[in-house]
């Protein structure tokens, strides 16, 4: 009755919000709040609390989801404060947004769940086209309503799948009897919802919508769709695929890791080729559902195995990874909206120096770059090094080529780590280090913009720093407790993230300090005798060359050099470079899918031609057969 | 007692580790027939820079000041997980995953430090860098995969007398020191990748990401090179290498080892000339194809 309580007052505030526009953020901060610590008191609580029986339940994994939409959707909220997105679009929509995204996850029948999940993307969709006078806009969007729709239908046609065999609507049954399903009925539901909830996450290769949608929302807005929305599909996965299925076909979970993987590694291949900088920070997004993937695989190959390390190694590196790619994605996508405010782009290749003009911004990004490249001592070294753990895991529990497939995956996440950083350095590098690239406006921004992300870096450094308690609640969010007997103290304490911790910061002091940092002398730069200017620097592009190189067949790197003013043959007045890659997915996958579809529905033309009378008669045949069909 | 072999062996290989660069230097010389400089020299080097003023590029920011210490605490991190006197106990951090991060914290700094000089060379090098470490790590995982499948855990262990009782352990043993030693080279900045004696802007790799130093940041840098060699080849030994009972003769083995590295290191360096930059991904897919060969011998081979 408290938890029913709280939600009726978040949802009160949230409407009276709507009518006084001034008043919005207020009510957006309650909200987010409300949905916290209601996320904090299911987790704690530990057990599954019916909200309105049978509608709404509150269970200890859906807890966690909470905790991590609230962290971002109070963050994005006090980030709006300085922001100042108060327009018409996004003060209607946010609340229903986090409303919808906190029904989604304490939906106790398929009924809430679906109608919960449809406002969602309803409302995500109007988000994103709050700048719907741009053409580009709209027809992004219109790719994100597609694919959410397609993603539904996946939806809808597994539950019916599992509905129709246990007869119930109802989540608690089929967490209580879905286990017992036929196998051929379980690998049916388990594509099915795997797929569904797979285009909702963005995985590779259904990514396209991402980095489409997520960047040309408002900041906060895109914090809230990559930091929380897409992990909606995670909390699918586990629940309803893995938690309540158990034991699946062994070759489904393999099949995970395998997806996982592709998406960790594509999704950050294709953050590198960005200058954008919100559309590199959408497909780390990708590739960081790839790596929870991985820890869900693991999780899943644990329950196939019945091993139970594997199953709470799985479950805490991937709930653990949800949240902490929560918080710093949250944290780089705020600190990309500071950049957009302060100079007008985001384009990397005409930014530079901003260290010395938002210095604040600059130091959030660093550490959510830090975070997100899996650095110690933040916090997602802790969780991609539980991940590893967890695919060694696989590796040393199997024999032969499935053992070598365990430590492929590592590689691949090894891969991608390396990556990340490489990745980092160049975006952080070109937007904030060195001479700016181009004279583009530096407009002061409010602190109150800078005081969230600085606060989500510090949240990450004590996650890096103090684990421990959180991954305990973490693996306590498997709501049959099958597994929690196993003790995971050992493994929780084994990368001893303090005494790293405290050896890196004190050190770092030492060393800065024995080398007297501050006592510099400032000079030119080193340019071969030459004058010094900004195009001496290397670009995003430059800076990854050697990748685009050794990644050709991924990317089919074209280029293209004019000469302009042909004074004297070979000696150009200017030379105009272009260069880029290719899109596979959608030149290959996706057009000739469209082509496909247009021609279908062209075909089906003919025998939709518009006469009532010819509808009236297709009914009768229709009602006619399955009378037939049914005696 | 493992902790006073722990501090001392910290100690030694900190203050010691540029003495190992002068090994390798001399051995060098002598084999082109010079007599080199001596031993000593990058003590000297180090002392030199130390005293120097220390000027910065302009357009450069405090991560420009800070990496070199950033780096540096890195390393120690590592040195000052790796068991000198073998096997740690428990509560000691000793995971090699942890290390992997480690050495990754050092290169985005190096990165960084490179990029915020705001040059030409900065820029370049931290690109090279950078790209080079993207394979290490995957290579390194696949070299040290019979760690995990031989102990299934993480830690840093010494785990040859174990493969040589397992049917097939040396085969495997040696395959995963071909490959760690493969990668060590790559990690290190040695030839055949990269050339630590050139200075010839277009090839270089570490050197140009310092090119902007000076006075004590460079003399931090040069610390930081000469204690990554030390860090990176000790891991090797401590997992790969021999191992007796006593913690006070491991830690002497440890220290023979790495002296014998470097004066190996001399050897092998004048027998190879440099790779091109381009050529890289595929020595590192050789060194990881055979670390992951290794693997695959000690986990059944081709079999399901």
């Amino acid at each position: 009755m408290v938890y029913w309580a709280l939600i009726s007052a978040a949802c009160l505030t949230a409407s009276a919000g709507m009518a006084y526009r001034r008043w919005s953020n207020v009510s957006v901060l309650m909200l987010s709040l409300g949905i916290l610590i209601l996320g904090a008191v299911g987790l704690i609580g530990k057990v599954t609390t019916a909200l309105i029986p049978g509608v709404y339940a509150l269970t200890p994994l859906g807890s966690w989801f909470l905790i991590v939409l609230g962290v971002v959707a109070t963050m994005s909220a006090w980030y709006r404060w300085g922001y100042g997105d108060h327009g018409r679009t996004s003060s209607l929509w946010l609340p229903i947004f986090l409303v919808s995204m906190a029904s989604v996850i304490l939906a106790a029948n398929v009924w809430a769940f679906l109608t919960a999940w449809e406002a969602m993307a309803a409302s995500s969709f109007f988000l994103v086209t709050t700048d719907h006078h741009k053409s580009e806009v709209l027809q992004s969007s219109y790719i994100y309503l597609v694919m959410s729709q397609v993603s539904a239908m996946f939806l809808l046609a597994g539950f019916m799948a599992v509905s129709s065999q246990l007869h119930s609507y109802d989540f608690a049954v089929w967490t209580a009897h879905a286990a017992a399903l036929s196998s051929s009925t379980k690998t049916l539901v388990f594509v099915l919802l795997g797929l569904g909830f797979a285009i909702k996450s963005g995985v590779v290769p259904f990514h396209i919508w991402l980095p489409r949608a997520h960047p040309i929302a408002p900041a906060p807005v895109s914090a809230l769709m990559s930091g929380a929305m897409i992990k909606l599909g995670i909390f699918g996965i586990m629940q309803f695929a893995l938690i309540d299925l158990g034991v699946t076909s062994r070759a489904l979970p393999i099949a995970v890791l395998a997806v996982g993987a592709v998406s960790a590694v594509l999704g950050v291949l294709y953050a590198l080729m960005e200058h954008d900088l919100k559309r590199l920070l959408a497909y780390h997004s990708i590739e960081n559902i790839g790596i929870i993937l991985l820890g869900v695989g693991v999780m899943g190959v644990g329950i196939d195995w019945r091993q139970p390390p594997l199953v709470v190694l799985g479950l805490a590196a991937s709930l653990f990874h949800t949240l902490n790619h929560a918080i710093f994605k949250t944290q780089l996508f705020l600190a990309a909206g500071a950049v957009e405010k302060h100079t007008g782009t985001l384009d990397a290749d005409q930014l530079g120096g901003l260290i010395r003009t938002i210095p604040g911004v600059a130091v959030g990004f660093l550490i959510g770059s830090m975070a997100i490249s899996a650095l110690p001592p933040f916090n997602g070294f802790v969780s991609e090094w539980l991940t590893f753990r967890g695919l060694l895991g696989v590796a040393s529990h199997s024999a032969g080529l499935l053992a070598l497939y365990g430590l492929g995956l590592a590689m691949a996440l090894g891969l991608t780590g390396g990556l990340a950083g490489l990745c980092f350095v160049k975006a952080f590098g070109t937007i904030f280090l060195g001479e700016p690239r181009k004279q583009v406006a530096h407009d002061l921004i409010p602190g109150k913009m800078t005081s969230p992300i600085l606060a989500l870096g510090l949240v990450s450094l004590l996650l890096g720093i103090f684990p421990q308690p959180l991954l305990r609640l973490a693996t306590q969010a498997d709501p049959q407790a099958t597994f929690s007997t196993f003790a995971l103290s050992g493994l929780l304490v084994s990368p001893k993230t303090l005494i790293i911790a405290a050896v890196l910061l004190v050190g770092t002091a030492l060393f800065a300090a024995a080398s007297r940092v501050w006592d510099v002398a400032t000079v030119p730069r080193w340019s071969c005798g030459r004058i010094p200017d900004a195009s001496m620097q290397l670009t995003s592009a430059s800076f990854t060359k050697a990748i685009r190189t050794t990644f050709a067949v991924i990317y089919r790197p074209h280029r293209e050099l004019t000469q302009l003013g042909q004074h004297v043959p070979d000696f150009a007045d200017r030379l105009v470079f272009h260069g880029g890659t290719v899109p596979i997915w959608e030149r290959h996958v996706y057009r000739p899918l469209y082509r496909l579809i247009w021609k279908v529905s062209h075909f089906s033309t003919r025998i939709q031609a518009g006469p009532v009378r010819l509808y009236l008669a297709y009914l009768l045949g229709t009602v006619g057969l399955m009378i037939a069909v049914i005696h | 007692m493992f902790l006073t072999v722990q501090l001392t062996g910290i100690l030694l290989i900190f203050v010691g580790s540029p003495l190992l660069w002068g090994v390798t230097q001399t051995v060098k010389a002598r084999l082109q027939g010079r007599r080199g400089p001596s031993v000593w020299q990058m003590y000297r080097v180090i002392a030199k820079n130390w005293r120097k003023e220390t000027v910065v590029p302009e357009y450069s920011s405090f991560l420009f000041r800070l990496a070199p210490s950033v780096a540096m605490a890195a390393l120690v991190a590592v040195l000052v997980m790796i068991p000198m006197s073998g096997e740690a106990p428990s509560s000691w951090p000793h995971d090699l995953l942890t290390v992997f991060f480690l050495l990754a914290l050092e290169r985005f700094w190096v990165g960084l430090g490179g990029l915020d000089s705001a040059g030409t060379f900065g820029g370049l090098g931290a690109s090279r860098s950078s790209t080079i470490g993207t394979g290490v790590e995957p290579a390194l995982l696949a070299a040290f995969g019979v760690l995990w499948k031989v102990s299934g855990v993480s830690n840093i262990a010494p785990i040859a007398i174990w493969m040589k009782a397992l049917p097939g352990g040396m085969f495997a043993w040696t395959l995963a020191a071909i490959s760690f030693a493969l990668i060590m080279l790559v990690e290190l900045g040695r030839l055949p990748v990269d050339n630590p004696d050139t200075h010839l802007e277009l090839t270089m790799i570490h050197e140009a990401t310092i090119l902007e130093s000076s006075g004590r940041l460079l003399a931090m840098s040069q610390m930081a090179m000469t204690l990554k060699f030390s860090v990176v080849v000790a891991l090797g030994w401590v997992v790969l290498g021999p191992h007796t009972s006593s913690p006070w003769s491991n830690l002497v083995l440890l220290l023979a080892e790495l002296v014998g590295t470097s004066v190996a290191l001399g050897f092998a360096e004048s027998r190879f000339t440099k790779l091109r930059y381009f050529q890289l991904p595929a020595y590192l897919s050789i060194a990881a194809g055979i670390g992951a060969l290794g693997f695959l011998v000690m986990s059944g081979g081709f079999s399901l």
